[in-house]
Order: structure tokens, then C-alpha cells, then sequence
């Protein structure tokens, strides 16, 4: 395990690590969490695609009801560790891993856990809005569908619930039978937000969701994002530190595949522990 | 990993539109370009022209057919050209005819409907299934490995996978499927179309089964290269929603190109309508009976009009090849119907909620 990626260098981190979690990797991996404070956590993760190292002895407790940015140079791994935390690599050629992801203190490789029940609890939003080829009321309820989470008469009221949660039912009101591709960017990334938060997951991973949107649907989503917690446990990656700084409560920085540093924003940006963290960050940034 | 599409938006497998050609030095390309267009427009033209003419010249040959025979050609069962010792040639309404002539074909009909739909009933299902497992589960090579045999499949000449059906395929299913399936079908309605003898491998299932085969590379071959098309982001969208493989491919993958997969489907239905060869080779031998269930000996309107040519012309009165020409575009109504059907059935599906191209 590399040195740098010892979160315990932070003296807050250390607290919370004596506080929080089981005192060695290998007991963390082998006995149930009993700490509700944090949601996911990846031990001593290590995952290849083929010959390609693509993350090395990545541990990081993710905390229950925060928003944590995963944030580091292009290249550097975040959208590979964010994909893992729902197994969306397993597919992958060549993918493999060492290491475990524990959610709720257990593996999420577990036989016992399904992929898809994972998957309704771990939710995901992506790069750029996706909608599926069905009317906006039937994007909304398309997972509650699939995980037969609740009868035909309900579907509406869902629809509109989520739609109003964010923002969206004003302006669809009226077209919800309509193609969702006739929306907006924004408005589209919305209707996906809204179809993420409808099966009610635990976990909502963002893979730079805002990268394709304006500014005022940049800002539309990141107020979303925070109204989210501390229901819901927010990942999210972002190359605008600006956003990391504005919405965070935790910033992970990875490079090359190692985690360099974890811990609250704020220090993180201003009073960064590694050397490595104050150059990407400094760079751009104060 | 990430999405490689840049336009994220279901395009009904609808061809693309050519973007303009950046303007330039205009006057060079005046010429060129009237000619490309004038080309163009008459090239349009041509099979607009070609469908006219081909329809007129039917409607032409079958008007006395369609007086003389009138609606019963489409519910009665005979085929009766009035052939014999005292047949004399009259005049009904100024149709020459035979005396004692009388046509019904409705076993034509009847049997070209039932055989296209045990092809597309039994075929489309594997087609799609097939098209989703080579884009979504096979590596590449082996997915173009396979689109080679597809191909290869396509095109044996239907002659040979007629004679294939009436030697080997038909008497193989005689002896070793359909009876078990005639005895343990249940006597209710619909069911009992499954019981009863079956035959010695001639007839409407072999057939159907035959035409199923005939359109699976089809139907196959286009409806892969439409999934292809479909971008990763919303399939993973669909994914990461926990949506099983069957769900994506059912709600997202496949109503991205539905316009398009429908078209694929006609494209099998009108192949399964009009085949001819391989169903006159594996029919049996049914003028003027409708089968009284699915093993049972029959005709399609395509495999009459070939085997029964020969004899229509020897009569003197001309009336047979009438009758013939009235059954040649009755398959042609319903070759367009099912075409234009296909149109609207896409339109109403995607009109709406999909911003489907025009048609496919
Ligand atoms: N499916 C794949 N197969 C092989 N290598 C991959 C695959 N996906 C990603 N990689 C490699 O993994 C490394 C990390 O990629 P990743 O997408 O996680 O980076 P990132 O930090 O999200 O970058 P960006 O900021 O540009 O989105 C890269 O070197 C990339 O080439
Ligand atoms: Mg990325």
C-alpha cells in the first residue's frame, strides 16, 4: 500500500479512522461493518483491464449522507473506481480485481447479494443524459418498473413525485407521453436524475454529470445534489474543482490510479497533507 | 466504456440524411449538379413507375377473372377449370370461359397466410434472439465469423433448401416431432388445428418451418446491424438502472431501431408471401382443399400460380391464365397491405414518444 494514500496522515482523517472503522484491512474484510456512517467502502482495492494496472491498493471509507468528489488528472482512474462501486466493469475484457468493495460492510461481489438489487441501490447518472426510447413518464418509472417496486395505478404519481423532487414537473406537465429527446440537455439530464432517484437508492454515483450542461443547468443540478443528502450517499466525479469546492463535503484526489489523498473539502483544497495534492489543486486553484 | 455515438437519439434505423455539400465555386458544378439531380429524380421515378405498370397489367389480365369468379373466389374451395369430354368454350357477361369453369381460393389464400405466419411466428423470435446474442455476447471475430454464415445462408438458392425440406427435413419431423405433438395437443379450439394425422412431411408446417428458415438471415442479418447501431449509453443507462439483459434489450435496445427491426420483419413476411420454390417443393399436393389441421397438404397462391401455369394454358378460352393473373394480384394486395400496415403500425408506435426517421 502506498504511503501517500493514507488517509490517516490528516489529523481530522485520523480521528474518524480510530472513531470509524475496524482497526486492520483484513478485519474490515472479514466481519460486517457495525459503523452506519459509512455506506461504501473500497479495501485495499486493486483492478486491471487486461495488462493495465488501473487502480492500485485504493482504500477509502465513502461517508454515509456526505457528498464525497472524486477528483485527479484525466486518466487517473475516477471513472473506473466510480463504475466498480455498481460492477459496471465486470464485463469489461480483461477486468480483474483484488481487494473487495464493501457496501454497508459487505462485499458487493457477495454471491448473495444480486447484481441487479446492487444496482437498485447503488444508482448512476452519467456524462451526459441517456434517456431510453419511451415517453418521459415511462423513463421515470422504468426501473421502478423493472424492480417491480410498485403497481400500474401508482406509476403516475411517482412520475410526477420524482419530477417535481427535480424540478422538472412544471415543465413537462403537460408532454409527459411526449419523446424525451425534444428536451433540453439539462432538462434531459434532469429526467435521468429523476429516473436514478425513483427506485430510491442508497447510493448515487455521478460520473461529471454537469460536463455537457450549461451554467444555469450546472447550477440546477448541483442545488439537486445537495438536497440529496444526507438521504442519499452522493459520489461524484468532476474535473471543475469549482464544483468539488461548491458541493463536496469530501474530496478524494486520485492519480495514476493511486489514491493520493482523502478528507474534508475544505482542507483538502486549502491545507492539502501531500505534496502531489497542492499541485493539482494549487495549480488551478487559490 | 464510455459512449463512442455522438448523437445519443434513436434513429428508427431510418438512413441517415447526406449533409449538404459545403458550398464553392458554384458555376463549375451547375451542370453536374442539374445532371446529378435530373438522375436522381428519374431514378426515383423508375420503380414508382415500375409497381404502376407491373399492377396495371395485372388488374388488366384479371378484370374478367375477378367478373366470372366474383366473391366466392375467396370462400369457396375448387379449382375447376371445366375441362372435358362436352366443354365447349361460352360467353358469361363477355367473359370467355369453359363451361362447368369454377375457382375458389381460398385454400390459396388460407395457406399462403398460415405458412407466412408459422415463418414469422417461429422465425422472428430466433432472429432477434439470434441478432441480440452476435452483437451482445459474441467477440467480434466471432460475431463476423457468424455474419459470414448468415450471409451464406441467405443465398442457397431456394430450390435446394425445397428439395432439402421435401427429402430430409419434412419426412424427419413426420416421423419423429409432429406425432408427438399431435397426440398430446388438447381438444379445445385453436389446438386441435395441432392433432390429427401428419402426413408423411408434406404440407403446411414443413413449409412454414421452410419459410421460417428461408427468412431467419434475413431478418437476422438486418435486425444485427440495427442493434449495432444502438449507442452504449442508454443500454448502460439501462444497466446501471439494474435492468436485466433481457429487460434493456426488450424497453431500450430494441425500441432505439424498433421502426427498423418492423421493417426487417417485412422484409421476412413479404420474402415468406411471395417464396415459391421451396413451398411448392414441400406443400404436397392440395388443389382446391383447405388442410383440416397444420400437417395436412396444401397451397400458397405463389406455389399454384407456378405448378399450375402450365396447365392453365391449355385452356382454350384463355380463362385459367385470367384466374391466375386474379390470384397474382391478390398476392400483390397483400404484399403492399403488409407493407403499408408495417407503415403505419411504425408510426403509430413511434409517432409520439420516439423521434423516428420518416420509414426505413
Ligand atoms: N474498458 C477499458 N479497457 C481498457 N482500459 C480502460 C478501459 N476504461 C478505461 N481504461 C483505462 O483506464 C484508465 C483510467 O480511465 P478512467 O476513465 O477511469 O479515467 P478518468 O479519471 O475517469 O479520466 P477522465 O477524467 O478523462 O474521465 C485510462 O488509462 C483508460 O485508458
Ligand atoms: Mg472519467
Amino acid at each position: 500500500m502506498s504511503t501517500a494514500a493514507d488517509p490517516a496522515s490528516s489529523p481530522e482523517a485520523s480521528a474518524e479512522r480510530t472513531a470509524s472503522i475496524a482497526p486492520t484491512v483484513t478485519a474490515a474484510a472479514q466481519q460486517p461493518y457495525d459503523d452506519s456512517a459509512v455506506a461504501l467502502s473500497a479495501v485495499d482495492l486493486t483492478l486491471s483491464f487486461g495488462q493495465h494496472t488501473i487502480l492500485s491498493n485504493i482504500t477509502a471509507d465513502i461517508r454515509r449522507g456526505a457528498v464525497t468528489a472524486l477528483i485527479g488528472p484525466t486518466g487517473s482512474g475516477k471513472t473506473t473506481l466510480l463504475r466498480t462501486f455498481n460492477r459496471m466493469n465486470d464485463k469489461v475484457s480483461g477486468y480483474r480485481h483484488d481487494g473487495d468493495v464493501l457496501i454497508d460492510g459487505r462485499s458487493i461481489w457477495h454471491p448473495g447479494l444480486e447484481l441487479t438489487s446492487l444496482r437498485r441501490r447503488v444508482g448512476m447518472l452519467f456524462q451526459r443524459p441517456n434517456p431510453f426510447p419511451m415517453s418521459i413518464l415511462d423513463n421515470v418509472v422504468a426501473g421502478v418498473r423493472a424492480h417491480k417496486m410498485a403497481g400500474k395505478p401508482a406509476m403516475k404519481s411517482i412520475a410526477e413525485q420524482h419530477l417535481t423532487e427535480v424540478g422538472l414537473w412544471a415543465a413537462v406537465k403537460d408532454r409527459l407521453k411526449d419523446s424525451p429527446f425534444r428536451l433540453s440537455g439539462g432538462q434531459q439530464q434532469l429526467l435521468c436524475l429523476a429516473r436514478a432517484l425513483a427506485i430510491q437508492p442508497d447510493v448515487l454515483l455521478l460520473d461529471e454529470p454537469t460536463s455537457s450542461l450549461d451554467p444555469n443547468a450546472t447550477e440546477s443540478i448541483e442545488a439537486l445534489v445537495r438536497t440529496l443528502v444526507p438521504d442519499i450517499t452522493v459520489v461524484i466525479v468532476t474535473h471543475n474543482l469549482a464544483q468539488a469546492v461548491r458541493i463536496a463535503d469530501r474530496t478524494i484526489f486520485l492519480n495514476k490510479g493511486r489514491l493520493v489523498e482523502h478528507g474534508p473539502t475544505k482542507q483538502l483544497f486549502e491545507n492539502p497533507a501531500e505534496e502531489e495534492t497542492a499541485n493539482y489543486v494549487g495549480g488551478r486553484f487559490g | 466504456m464510455t459512449a463512442s455515438t455522438p448523437v445519443a437519439e434513436p434513429t428508427g434505423g431510418a438512413g441517415s440524411v447526406p449533409s449538404p455539400r459545403a458550398g464553392g465555386s458554384l458555376r463549375a458544378f451547375v451542370k453536374g449538379g442539374g445532371l446529378v439531380r435530373w438522375t436522381g429524380r428519374t431514378g426515383a421515378l423508375i420503380p414508382v413507375l415500375a409497381l404502376g405498370f407491373i399492377l396495371a397489367v395485372l388488374v388488366v389480365e384479371a378484370i374478367p377473372a375477378i367478373r366470372y369468379n366474383g366473391l366466392h373466389f375467396f370462400t369457396k374451395s375448387i379449382w375447376d377449370e371445366g375441362t372435358g369430354y362436352n366443354s365447349r368454350i361460352v360467353t358469361t357477361n363477355g367473359v370467355k370461359h369453359l363451361t362447368g369453369a369454377d375457382y375458389g381460393a381460398l385454400p390459396e389464400i388460407a395457406g399462403t397466410l398460415i405458412t407466412s405466419a408459422i415463418a414469422l411466428i417461429v422465425g422472428v423470435p430466433i432472429s432477434i434472439g439470434a441478432a441480440l446474442f452476435i452483437v451482445e455476447r459474441l467477440p467480434r471475430r466471432l460475431a463476423n465469423g457468424v455474419g459470414i454464415f448468415l450471409e451464406l445462408l441467405a443465398g442457397i438458392p431456394s430450390v435446394i433448401i425445397g428439395l432439402w425440406g421435401a427429402l430430409t427435413f419434412g419426412p424427419f419431423i413426420a416421423h419423429h416431432i409432429t406425432p408427438v405433438i399431435a397426440r398430446n395437443m388438447p381438444d379445445v379450439p385453436v389446438l386441435d388445428f395441432f392433432r390429427g394425422s401428419t402426413g408423411n412431411g408434406e404440407g403446411e408446417l414443413t413449409s412454414g418451418l421452410i419459410l421460417a428458415i428461408m427468412i431467419i438471415p434475413i431478418v437476422a442479418a438486418t435486425s444485427r446491424d440495427l442493434i449495432r447501431q444502438v449507442p452504449i449509453l442508454p443500454r448502460e443507462g439501462a444497466v446501471a438502472l439494474g435492468m436485466s439483459d433481457a429487460q434493456t434489450a426488450r424497453k431500450v435496445t430494441l425500441p432505439w431501431v424498433g421502426a427498423g427491426i418492423v421493417g426487417a420483419v417485412v422484409l421476412g413476411l413479404a420474402r415468406a408471401l411471395g417464396e415459391t420454390m421451396a413451398v411448392a417443393m414441400t406443400c404436397g399436393v392440395a388443389l382446391g382443399a383447405v388442410s383440416s389441421n397444420i400437417y395436412g397438404t396444401m397451397t400458397t397462391i405463389a406455389a399454384t400460380i407456378v405448378t399450375y401455369l402450365d396447365t392453365a394454358f391449355l385452356d382454350g378460352s384463355g380463362f385459367a391464365v385470367r384466374t391466375i393473373a386474379e390470384l397474382a394480384l391478390i398476392l400483390m394486395v397483400i404484399t403492399l397491405a403488409v407493407n403499408v400496415a408495417a407503415r403505419l403500425m411504425t408510426r403509430r408506435v413511434s409517432g409520439t414518444p420516439l423521434p423516428i426517421g420518416a420509414g426505413f
